[in-house]
């Protein structure tokens, strides 16, 4: 009678199992995309595909956990005084489970530590033959961006659409973050050093950057906007902002 | 009656604790480390005047005849500027620092964001006794006091970005501010436009701190000294 009622808790406990998986598959289809700053660029379309893939990875080990925690708290709880009695039925030393158990988690992190090597791979690549170099600079409490090759400076960013851009990024006084949420770009800024990354922006419109180092005072109105635009309209803009410098 | 006890204690607890929180969260919501508000004059329509120095020290301006905790800090006269909406402000800065290089000359010696793109300074000579004026778009960035250096924070009102290098003082001459004595000022005037209603930063990017924090430290990492806020309404 007991061992009948153990196997309907066990079955209970893969149903809710089954379930919570189910719910954690879904959020984390649907969640990244839109809990997630806008992508406007490459890196930040593999920064979302890789939060979708691990949260779908991790779904069954989470839903796994709290299966087992549920039918714990529903199953397993002694009420009164007294000691409680012997379970009727223990699992012990089962080979397949443990094997199962394993294997899977073998095979889950292998999965998940390619996966995330080849997404570095990919940020740390090569910015390709024609990239868009931009000289960015931190200190206290501004970001000033230079465009190489002509003599334009400016207190916002503006890049052009599918255009390869490699920043160059350095601090003058102390460590600042050089973060661009929408594009999947974040950085350190440090003193003395010249940092590159590389992104190419893939959607119009605008977006803010923010330092992501406390660096004083003023650190959180260390804030400027970009704006993405087509490549006739940076063209015309680098133009114009070489005839003011 | 023992639950219904200890659920009473912990809804009262809940409560008060939450009440407190609130409180708190009240009072520093409420609380401005910035000083007595500045309002821009209006001259004509459209137009107002705002006035402000900035100082070796904290002798003169807000900080009162002692200077406060730190009378050896550079300061600037106000840090509480308040503006109309929509109005163009000229502004005039008196500066009376000695000064050095930027940390970043070729981007903070020029003149931003300013009606035209340039400023007008008034320089002394060295006794005092005159002012030579030039209208200028860029300062020799090797020798500068300060800079007033005002952006906007995106989603905070119209975007904004206003950067003035205010030349080091040459002056050795003795004039009198309040209780103070300094030399004649090199006077530094520009106009620009305000947007729409926000609260606007602002503040020096001349290392002239101190400290170990790239000289950002003391004067510059403290309200009421070398930064503030433009409150446009």
């Amino acid at each position: 009678m007991a061992e009948m009622k153990n196997k309907e808790n066990l079955k209970g406990m893969f149903a809710t199992w089954v379930i919570l998986t189910v719910v954690g598959v879904a959020i984390g289809i649907w969640g990244p995309a839109r809990l997630m700053p806008r992508s406007m660029s490459d890196n930040m379309h593999l920064t979302i595909l890789t939060m979708v893939v691990f949260t779908v990875a991790a779904a069954p080990v989470a839903a796994g956990v709290y299966a087992v925690t549920l039918h714990a708290l529903r199953h397993w709880v002694h009420k009164g005084d007294n000691v409680p009695a012997p379970a009727a039925e223990q699992t012990r030393e089962n080979a397949t489970l443990t094997a199962s158990w394993l294997i899977a988690s073998t095979v889950l992190t292998v999965f998940l530590l390619i996966w995330g090597l080849g997404a570095l791979a990919v940020d740390n690549g090569s910015a390709g033959r024609n990239p868009l170099v931009v000289d960015v600079t931190g200190q206290q409490w501004l970001w000033t961006f230079s465009y190489p090759g002509s003599n334009v400076q400016s207190p916002t960013l503006v890049l052009p659409e599918g255009r390869t851009v490699d920043f160059h990024i350095t601090a003058l006084d102390v460590t600042h973050g050089f973060w661009i949420a929408n594009m999947g770009v974040q950085v350190d800024a440090n003193v003395g050093t010249t940092t590159q990354i590389h992104t190419t922006p893939t959607a119009l419109g605008q977006f803010d950057i923010r330092c992501t180092q406390f660096c004083g005072l003023n650190h959180a109105f260390m804030v400027t906007t970009g704006d993405v635009v087509t490549k006739a309209q940076f063209n015309s803009w680098l133009a114009s902002q070489s005839q003011k410098a | 009656m023992e639950r219904s006890k200890a659920f009473g204690t912990a809804l009262a607890s809940i409560l008060l604790g939450g009440g407190a929180l609130a409180l708190a969260g009240y009072a520093l919501a409420s609380a401005t480390p910035h000083q007595g508000a500045l309002m821009c004059q209006a001259t004509t329509t459209g137009n107002c005047t705002l006035t402000i120095s900035s100082f070796p020290d904290s002798l003169a301006g807000e900080h009162g005849k002692s200077g406060g905790a730190h009378p050896d800090w550079v300061s600037y006269s106000n840090d509480n500027l308040v503006a109309p909406a929509n109005t163009t402000v000229t502004m005039t800065i008196n500066q009376y620092d000695s000064g050095g290089a930027l940390n970043n000359k070729a981007f903070f010696s020029r003149v931003w964001g300013t009606n035209g793109g340039t400023a007008t300074i008034s320089t002394p000579n060295a006794a005092g006794t005159s002012y030579t004026t030039a209208t200028v778009s860029k300062v020799d960035g090797t020798n500068v006091g300060h800079t007033f250096t005002l952006r906007g924070i995106p989603g905070n009102g119209t975007p904004i970005f206003v950067s003035v290098p205010l030349p080091a003082d040459p002056a050795t001459n003795s004039v009198t501010v309040g209780d103070a004595t300094y030399s004649s000022p090199v006077k530094v005037t520009f106009s620009f436009k305000t947007g729409t209603p926000g609260v606007y930063e602002w503040n020096c990017e001349f290392p002239c701190g101190g400290s170990r924090e790239g000289q950002f430290g003391y004067a510059m990492s403290a309200y009421g000294y070398m930064s503030g806020t433009l409150t446009v309404k």
